[in-house]
């Protein structure tokens, strides 16, 4: 029984640390500047004050939130539009097998590229098309990560939808858009809802590609907009701690849905 | 099934368009790119072979980059996976609140990077910073966690270590779970110890899943660049310079198009060695049915 209880005991412990960044950051938000330029370990605030909120509002923060709900919900919509059909051809359809295999390496080299590594040549296509320091322009770059990963995870979806239940509705004489639109979509709603939300958290976070093709601050996403607070003041904790409070609280209420995605086993590409 | 291969090349044309517009294209125009000299910008590159390959070889910035890329991705990943690990031998039992633990302990891997710097920026702080803070209530010395060019990477390391633990952290989880019960309670009828069971059932059943996870976060610590460019800039001196850092400034700072686009070239071979082996591994995975 000592041993079950210190088992326990280590384990709220390490929770504990490892949660005390996020305490920390919650804290910091809510205390005077005086409290947290300090020497001593303190995370409570004994004065608490909403000015730091206050200031990211009077700073157009609702605009940077509006263009990071923007651009994760624009790319999260093209990634499925484009890859849902992929995915239904390649589980589906009758494909010459080499195509499957360059199908996993095309995955395997965009997972395995940096961002930067693309950035250069990304840059000049923006550019040609009139895209760059637009969030359009930034919508479809996002298609770099988002349709292959959106494609690998549906494949695993449409492959577990029955397939004697389109074979039955085509004998009835069904056509492929009519299985897709009563069959194959209805039941892979969970499928799709899992991952819109992976691209969306994805999308929401990103901040390579944010950083390069995005110049405007009024255009900037949330990661930005904090990547400019960090380098311009040493000691700009308040209002900080308070947009990275913010930028987490959404993403923060879908852990529970990562975590099964995760123990699935399919999410390994979300970072 | 019936259905022609043209209805398949219909279905595939939107993804097939973006990839090619998006990937394929920038990967081609990348190597082009990385066979000119762009000193006086791109309507005056120059054909220049191989040289810019050979200069990358020879500069000592370039070695100091790919030197600290891979003592990242060391240090990163075997702490990662050990760390992963000891949580996941830790929770893998039933005990009270353990549906409010374990996603406490995933929470860190879903906040944006940018977040995570900037809180850890703050944690770093010479004078006012948390850990120091910490440090002195109990009587030790203050540390520069970002400025001492010994310890700056290392810094790194423990923010990319509590961003991404709870990662390896679930996909062993998942794997110890998928152990069968009947192995454990066998072994504790012949008598065997807690640590000798760790060590002939668990951890031999385990392999799989640890040599996925050391794979996906060797992968992606391979390509650190948010942490970087928001913790250190590459500094204190070169100290934290990692090769998609050396890209952004080469390429983004002092427009070099062609140098960037031959350390891209390099990154990408690199890469591709790392997906032959998870390649590799998934192929054998499939085989053996599935993991």
């Amino acid at each position: 029984m000592g041993a079950a209880s210190l088992r326990i005991g280590l384990i709220y412990a390490i929770t504990g640390v490892m949660l005390l960044p996020i305490v920390w950051m919650v804290g910091t938000s809510l205390k005077p500047p005086l409290e947290y330029v300090s020497t001593t370990v303190d995370l409570i605030p004994d004065a608490p004050t909403l000015a730091h909120y206050r200031a990211l509002w009077a700073d157009d923060i609702l605009g940077k939130v509006l263009n990071s709900l923007i651009v994760a919900t624009g790319a999260t919509l093209i990634a499925l539009a484009a890859g849902f059909p992929a995915a239904y051809a390649l589980a589906r359809l009758r494909l010459p097998r080499r195509l499957d295999g360059v199908f996993l390496i095309f995955v395997l080299v965009v997972k395995l590229s940096p961002p930067l590594v693309l950035a250069i040549p990304l840059y000049q296509v923006l550019r040609t098309i009139g895209l760059l320091d637009t969030l359009p322009g930034l919508i479809l770059v996002y298609q770099v990560y988002c349709l292959p990963f959106a494609i690998w995870m549906l494949l695993g979806f449409v492959r577990d939808v029955p397939i004697a239940y389109e074979d039955a509705a085509r004998i009835e004489g069904a056509g492929l858009a009519r299985r897709l639109a009563t069959i194959v979509l209805p039941l892979i709603t969970p499928g799709l809802v899992a991952t819109a939300v992976f691209l969306m958290i994805l999308c929401w976070n990103e901040f390579a590609y944010a950083l390069l093709f995005i110049q405007t601050p009024s255009k900037f996403t949330l990661p930005t907009y904090i990547a400019t607070l960090i380098t311009e003041d040493e000691t700009f904790w308040g209002q900080l701690t308070a947009i990275g409070f913010l930028a987490s609280l959404p993403i923060l209420a879908l852990v529970g849905i990562v975590q099964r995605g995760l123990t699935r086993g399919f999410a390994g590409g979300l970072k | 099934m019936p259905t022609s291969r043209l209805t398949a090349l219909l279905l595939l044309t939107p993804a097939l368009v973006l990839f090619a517009l998006l990937t394929l294209y920038p990967l081609g125009r990348g190597l082009l790119l990385s066979l000119v000299n762009t000193d006086y910008g791109l309507a005056d590159a120059a054909w220049v072979g191989a040289d810019n390959y050979t200069f990358l070889l020879s500069d000592p910035f370039f070695r100091g980059a790919a030197w600290n890329t891979v003592a990242f991705t060391l240090m990163a990943t075997l702490s990662e996976v050990a760390f992963g690990l000891a949580l996941a031998l830790l929770v893998n039992a039933r005990f009270p609140g353990r549906w409010l633990v374990v996603p406490s302990l995933v929470a860190p891997f879903v906040l944006s990077t940018m977040v995570v710097t900037a809180v850890w920026r703050a944690w770093f702080h010479y004078d006012f910073g948390f850990l120091n803070n910490a440090l002195r209530a109990v009587a030790l010395p203050p540390v520069e966690w970002l400025f001492d060019p010994d310890l700056a990477l290392v810094s790194l390391v423990l923010v990319d270590l509590w961003q991404t633990a709870p990662f390896t952290f679930l996909i062993l989880l998942a794997g110890l779970q998928s152990i069968p019960r009947d192995l454990h309670e066998a072994a504790q009828v012949e008598g065997a110890s807690p640590v000798r069971r760790l060590w002939t059932i668990t951890l031999p059943l385990l392999v799989p899943h640890l040599l996925l996870a050391a794979l996906l976060r060797s992968i992606e610590s391979f390509k650190i660049f948010d942490k970087v460019y928001a913790l250190t800039g590459g500094g204190p001196g070169q100290a934290t310079e990692t090769l998609s850092m050396y890209l952004y400034r080469l390429g983004f700072q002092y427009f070099d198009i062609g140098l960037a686009s031959a350390t891209a070239v390099v990154m990408i071979v690199i890469a591709g060695l790392l997906a032959a082996v998870y390649a590799w591994h998934i192929v054998r995975g499939q085989s053996d049915g599935g993991r």
